[in-house]
């Protein structure tokens, strides 16, 4: 019988252990990992210097589109959704994505650059071309 | 024709809706138990299950013709489609989606009146699993006749259609939508089962009644899974697998629910404990199917894959806490056969035990992540999200220990002489193994960890087959332990190639070179095809090992008809050890290219891991069911 509750006990630890890794984990991860989530406006409303590391998502508007020859990259505004005059300029470096082109909604994570002009992105992604719906 | 399905639609319905309630006051002590027959309601089912046949049908037929009166069909497809890939158009929308849903778990239910695990079911239990099943049929149905309908008609219908989206038109998606639908599907039974029988006091095994219910959903999901990776993989360019999108994030939580449950389950089973934890979890592995579709469909997270559909999100999001609150109501107040005290800890039930605590786990922090824009909401102003590199800093750790496990599990709490022999050995390989490849290079801790496991796992099963006669007589224990090899191969993979991956982008003019490590990649040629409906624009480059040509890559650009933007096709060279992947970016006028190329180690192993997972798991089904807990007749790990 003693056996038994011995056995309980282990059980009952080894469970508690394991929730606290996995909270140390969770909380940890999300310390190191987690980025503002925002849309143009909220992105222009914060100042420069707090968005150090930012996920920007909007609308690519198709005036003063460069696409940076030869290199890889591409400059746009990105627009709010909801309202088209709130705009920010994005720099992006790296692959452009297949599907990205004007009036598309794109996500973008990088940082503001010192000046606060301009958003360097270090990622960009499209919305899943229609997977389930049109454009 | 979209009036007559329609219609078929809103009559199946209300049939189930009716049939709901029938059974539901038959339960009441007040009117006559008689009123209630089985043969009726069985028969409605049949009905219900024509009327959703019919309803598909006649999108089939609308697909087929390309009828773009049809709002559906000329949302995905076009002319120039052809016919097979028209045809998959039906689970390309999220209409058409919910109909396949519908229609399968529909198909599920009727078969099941015609297995004798139902005709063993007591008369309560089966008032029980119609009063459930009508109420889930119930519900998909309310969405296909509201907020979800396939059937919207265009008047005047346009000349053509949109197309399907070329990346969906690829083998690897013609068949992963469906094998996940019909995995999700395929759940209902059991919980249904689970859950009425418990409500019914059965003195019987709804373990065992639902066991290759569950297992065969479970095969399907996984193989879901798996095709959704390779067609990331292949055709989507990023060069990635597993990307933890929230879509991918949607298929992965109820795969790590069911999985946990069948672990529990052959507790359940064996030592008959864990019964109320087999009933709640069985619950939440049909709910997390839901939560799945909840997080692609509402439109909550700015996903990549996330469309507008609020109207879907907001019933989904009703039906789902009372589908929780059912599971509750019934994990409590039910009768839970299986009360047995647990196992002592170190034996292959308690190692069980903690490799479901483990997959649960994740599956919190899957669903945690998924949702933190949300939950972040609660007490910040901007909501805040987390990258892929928080899933792998939490997830991949305890991924590790569950293969981990796997290297010992079978040969826990065995006194025997032999079994403390081959434990001995096994830990002897282990280090061993782990001292080779550090000197080799692979020096991160949590990577050797997972391969050293994943290699030891697989001498391990190795070892027992050889060892234990017991084993190898037994189907069921092929099955189990093949789809564990398969586990082992696919953490194998990952260990190699997602941290020793190497990539680079690059920007090459005719006769340039780059290399990665050993390898050279040279930039030979670019040509243009034109084919009906599409252009593609092709890059030919060699690629060669220490000075000798080991092959060509041609990565492509492809424009099609109906769609602006170009589509990157691309090319590898497979293998099972190095395997080189490349993709066109761009090209300019000049033929000058953007590549971006990949040495992806031992990547392939994962793919043939996923296969073994899901043939050895058709090995693990059971050809005939018992109903009690009779003979100890199997031990599967």
């Amino acid at each position: 019988m003693r056996q038994k509750k011995n056995q309980k006990a282990i059980y009952v630890i080894s469970f508690l252990l394991l929730l606290v890794g996995v909270g140390y984990l969770v909380v940890s991860g999300i310390n190191k990992n987690s980025v503002y989530f925002l849309n143009v406006s909220e992105a222009l409303a914060k100042d420069a210097e707090s968005i150090k590391n930012a996920k920007v998502f909007g609308k690519v508007l198709a005036q003063d589109l460069e696409e940076k020859e030869d290199s890889l990259g591409v400059k746009f505004w990105l627009a709010d959704k909801e309202n088209q005059a709130q705009a920010i300029r994005i720099d992006y470096a790296g692959a452009v994505p297949d599907t990205f082109k004007p009036g598309i909604e794109v996500i973008v994570q990088g940082s503001m650059r010192e000046t606060g002009s301009v958003f360097e992105a270090q990622s960009l992604m499209t919305k899943c071309p229609s997977k389930y719906k049109k454009q | 024709m979209y009036l007559v399905a329609y219609y078929c639609l809103l009559l199946a319905f209300l049939l189930s809706l009716v049939l709901a309630g029938w059974i539901l006051s038959s339960l009441s002590s007040y009117l006559d138990k008689k009123l209630c027959s089985f043969k009726w309601i069985e028969r409605f089912q049949l009905i219900n299950l024509f009327l959703l046949v019919l309803a598909s049908f006649v999108l089939l037929w609308a697909l087929y013709v390309r009828d773009f009166s049809f709002a559906y069909v000329v949302d995905y497809t076009d002319k120039t489609l052809p016919w097979f890939y028209a045809l998959t158009a039906f689970w390309a929308g999220q209409e058409g989606s919910f109909l396949f849903w519908a229609l399968f778990l529909s198909l599920f239910g009727s078969l099941f009146v015609f297995m004798s695990s139902y005709k063993s079911l007591s008369d309560l239990s089966k008032k029980y699993f119609w009063i459930f099943f009508f109420i889930i049929q119930a519900c998909f149905l309310l969405v296909l006749t509201g907020p979800s309908n396939p059937f919207q008609q265009l008047s005047p219908p346009p000349i053509k259609g949109n197309g399907l989206n070329p990346l969906l038109q690829h083998p690897g998606m013609i068949f992963h939508p469906p094998l996940l639908f019909i995995g999700y599907a395929g759940f209902s039974i059991p919980a249904c089962i689970g859950l009425s029988v418990s409500l019914g006091r059965e003195d019987k095994s709804w373990l065992r009644i639902s066991r290759n219910w569950v297992l065969f959903s479970w095969i399907l999901l996984t193989a879901g899974i798996v095709l959704g990776a390779w067609w990331s993989y292949m055709e989507l360019g990023w060069g990635g697998y597993w990307a933890w999108d929230p879509v991918e994030n949607a298929s992965l939580i109820p795969w790590l629910c069911a999985t946990a449950f069948i672990h529990t389950s052959i507790i359940g089973r064996q030592r008959k404990s864990l019964g109320r934890t087999n009933i709640f979890l069985i619950g939440m592995t049909l709910l997390s199917c839901f939560l799945g579709t909840f997080l692609t469909r509402s439109g909550v997270l700015e996903s990549l894959h996330a469309f507008s559909g609020q109207k879907v999100g907001g019933f989904l999001l009703v039906f789902m806490l009372f589908l929780l609150a059912l599971i509750l109501l019934v994990t409590f107040k039910g009768q839970a056969r299986e009360k047995n005290q647990l196992s002592d800890f170190i034996t292959t039930p308690g190692a069980m035990l903690v490799l479901a605590w483990l997959l649960l786990f994740t599956g919190i922090v899957v669903v945690l992540g998924t949702m933190w824009p949300v939950i972040s909401k609660l007490w910040s102003e901007n909501s805040i999200d987390v990258n892929a590199d928080f899933y792998n800093q939490v997830c991949l750790p305890l991924f590790t220990i569950s293969i981990f496990l796997l290297v010992f599990c079978p040969w826990l709490g065995k006194r025997s002489h032999s079994s403390s022999l081959v434990q001995i050995t096994l830990v002897a390989f282990f280090f061993i193994l782990a001292a080779v490849l550090w000197t080799q290079g692979m020096t991160k801790f949590l990577p050797l960890l997972a391969a050293t496991s994943s290699i030891t796992a697989c001498f391990s099963i190795i070892i027992l087959f050889f060892a234990e006669k017991g084993v190898r007589k037994v189907r069921t224990r092929w099955g189990a332990y093949g789809v564990h090899f398969g586990v082992a191969l696919i953490a194998l993979g990952v260990a190699f190639s997602g941290p020793y991956k190497q990539e680079r982008e690059v920007v090459l003019h005719k006769g340039q070179s780059f290399s990665i490590n050993d390898y050279t990649f040279t930039y030979k040629d670019f040509s243009k095809y034109t084919f009906p409906g599409m252009a593609a624009y092709q890059a030919k480059i060699e690629v060669s090992n220490a000075d000798k040509i080991i092959g060509k890559l041609t990565p492509e650009r492809r424009i099609y008809q109906n769609f602006k933007q170009p589509f990157a096709e691309v090319s590898v060279l497979p293998s099972l050890g190095n395997e080189i992947y490349a993709t066109l970016l761009g090209f300019s006028r000049d033929q000058a290219v953007r590549l971006k190329v990949s040495v992806n180690p031992l990547v392939n192993w994962i793919w043939i891991g996923g296969t073994l997972m899901c043939l050895m798991g058709f090995v693990a089904l059971k050809k005939k069911i018992t109903y009690f807990d009779g003979q100890v007749d199997e031990v599967a790990g």
